[in-house]
C-alpha cells in the first residue's frame, strides 16, 4: 500500500481524481460540486508530503493560498450572486496576494527584475481569475478550463524541471477532470460555481508562475496558459448533450494547455543546457 | 616598579591569549562540500557545491574553534549538465524547488556551536545546518587535519577532510523519497589560509 500512495501516478492522478469525485459528488445538493477540485488538489498535496506551516516557502503559499480561493470561493457562492465585476475584483485580490507567494524570491532580484516579475505574476493572475470567474455559471466551460489549466501547468512544469509544481498541477488537472465527468453524466445542473473556478484559477496561474519563477519556464508558456479561459468560450454546439460539450470545451481548453507544453519544450531546446 | 611590572603583564594576558587564536579563511578553490546518497537502490550518487565562502577560528592552546561556511547552492553540480535529447539536465533539475530551490534560498550556511578536540586538533565539530529556510544540527567528524606552510602559496595554512550524515527529509526535501535515499552522507574537503 505504501508503495502504491508513493507512486507519482497514483498521487496526481488516481488519487486527486477520485477525492475530487467522492466530495464533489456529495457536495452536489448543497451546489458545491466545485469544493471537490480543492479536495482533489489537497489529496495530491498530502500524498506528494512536501507540506508544511514552517517554513513557510513560496510553494506553501500557493496551497495556502489555493486552499483561500476554495474558502473564499464557496462564502462568495453562498453570500452572494456573482455579477460581472466579481472576478475582476477577486482577481486583483489574489494577484496581489501573488506577491506575497512570491517575495521571498523576487526581494533576491534586482528591483528592475523583481518589478518585471511581480507585476506579470500579478497580471496573469489577475487575468486568469477574472476570466475563469466569469465561468462559474457554466459548468462546461469551467470544468474544461480547470482541466486545461491544471494539466497545462502540470506537463509544461515537468518540462520546466520540476517534478513537483508538475505534480501539483496535474492533481488539479484530474480534480478538476472529476468534475468534468459529473457535468458529463448528470448534466449542466451539476454547479461549478466561484468555489471551482476561482480555486482552479488561483492554482493554475500559481502554479505556472512558480514553475517560471522557482524553475525554468518560459514567459510564453504562461502566456499560453492565459488563453485558456478565453478558448473555451468558443461555440460548442448549443443542443449538443452535455457529454459532448464537455469534449469539445477540453479540446478548446487543452490546446492553450499543448500550446503550453510546446513552449516549454521549445524553450529547452533553445536555451543552454 | 614592581607594581607597574605586574600590572603590565595582567594587562597584557588578554592579548597574548588572543594572540594563541589564528584565524584562516577558506580557499574557494580548495574547500568543497560533497553529498552522497542513494541512486534508486542500484548506486550511490555523488555530487558537490563549487561556490563557498567562509572562515574558520582556531585557538590549539586554550583548545577552542568556530567556523561558518556558506555555500552557494545554485553552484551544485552532480556532472550531468548536457540535455541531449532530454528537456532538462539532473542539475538544472537539482536546482530547482523540488530540490535545492536556488531561487528562494540561494545559500546554506553551516556554522558551529562546539569544537571537540583530540590533542591539539579538531576532531568533532558540532554545528547548525540552514538548509531550505530549516535549522539542524550537523556534526562533522573530522577526518583529517593538517597544518604547515602551504607548497604553492608560501602561507600558514590547515586543511583537511570532514564528514557527517543528515536526513533530507527533515530539511523539506522529500521529492522521490523513497527512491532517492533519505541519508545524506556529506564530506567535505577543506583549506583555510592563516589571515
Amino acid at each position: 500500500m505504501a508503495n502504491l500512495l508513493n507512486d507519482p501516478v497514483i498521487q496526481s492522478s488516481v488519487a486527486p481524481f477520485f477525492a475530487a469525485l467522492i466530495v464533489g459528488g456529495a457536495m452536489l445538493p448543497l451546489r458545491l460540486a466545485g469544493l471537490g477540485v480543492a479536495a482533489g488538489f489537497l489529496a495530491t498535496v498530502y500524498l506528494v508530503g512536501n507540506f508544511a506551516f514552517s517554513p513557510l516557502t513560496a510553494m506553501r503559499k500557493i496551497v495556502v493560498l489555493g486552499m483561500g480561493a476554495a474558502l473564499i470561493g464557496v462564502l462568495a457562492g453562498l453570500a452572494f450572486r456573482p455579477t460581472r465585476s466579481t472576478g475582476l475584483v477577486l482577481g486583483a485580490i489574489f494577484g496581489a496576494a501573488s506577491i506575497w507567494v512570491f517575495w521571498s524570491v523576487l526581494a533576491q532580484k534586482p528591483v528592475p527584475e523583481a518589478l518585471l516579475y511581480g507585476v506579470g505574476t500579478a497580471a496573469l493572475v489577475v487575468w486568469l481569475v477574472a476570466f475563469t470567474v466569469s465561468l462559474h455559471a457554466d459548468p462546461v466551460r469551467a470544468g474544461a478550463a480547470g482541466l486545461a489549466l491544471g494539466l497545462g501547468s502540470g506537463v509544461a512544469a515537468v518540462l520546466g524541471a520540476s517534478a513537483l509544481i508538475g505534480q501539483y498541477g496535474l492533481g488539479l488537472g484530474a480534480a478538476c477532470g472529476a468534475f468534468l465527468l459529473l457535468v458529463m453524466i448528470l448534466g449542466r445542473r451539476v454547479a461549478a460555481g466561484t468555489v471551482l473556478t476561482l480555486t482552479a484559477s488561483v492554482l493554475g496561474a500559481l502554479l505556472g508562475a512558480g514553475a517560471l519563477l522557482l524553475a525554468q519556464l518560459p514567459w510564453t508558456s504562461l502566456a499560453a496558459l492565459a488563453s485558456i479561459p478565453v478558448l473555451v468560450r468558443l461555440p460548442l454546439g448549443a443542443n449538443s448533450p452535455a457529454w459532448v460539450q464537455a469534449i469539445v470545451a477540453s479540446i478548446y481548453g487543452l490546446a492553450g494547455a499543448g500550446a503550453a507544453c510546446f513552449f516549454a519544450w521549445l524553450a529547452s531546446r533553445s536555451s543552454a543546457g | 616598579m614592581r607594581k607597574i611590572v605586574v600590572g603590565a603583564l595582567i594587562l597584557a594576558m588578554p592579548l597574548a591569549a588572543a594572540a594563541e587564536a589564528e584565524t584562516f579563511a577558506f580557499d574557494p578553490p580548495h574547500t568543497f562540500p560533497h553529498f552522497a546518497l542513494d541512486y534508486a537502490g542500484y548506486a550511490t550518487i555523488y555530487g558537490r557545491f563549487d561556490k563557498t565562502a567562509g572562515r574558520f577560528t582556531i585557538d590549539r592552546a586554550a583548545k577552542t574553534a568556530a567556523l561558518e561556511l556558506a555555500v552557494e547552492t545554485v553552484s551544485v553540480t552532480t556532472g550531468d549538465n548536457e540535455r541531449g535529447s532530454r528537456a532538462r539536465t539532473r542539475d538544472e533539475h537539482l536546482r530547482t524547488a523540488d530540490f535545492f530551490n536556488v531561487a528562494e534560498f540561494p545559500r546554506m550556511t553551516y556554522k558551529s556551536t562546539n569544537v571537540k578536540f583530540n590533542g591539539e586538533d579538531p576532531a568533532e565539530i558540532e554545528g547548525q545546518l540552514t538548509l531550505l529556510g530549516v535549522t539542524r544540527p550537523l556534526t562533522l567528524k573530522v577526518d583529517r587535519w593538517v597544518c604547515k606552510v602551504h607548497p604553492f602559496y608560501k602561507k600558514f595554512g590547515c586543511g583537511g577532510n570532514a564528514s557527517g550524515v543528515l536526513k533530507r527529509s527533515e530539511f523539506g526535501m522529500k521529492i522521490f523519497l523513497p527512491v532517492l535515499g533519505d541519508e545524506v552522507r556529506i564530506t567535505i574537503m577543506f583549506l583555510g589560509m592563516k589571515q
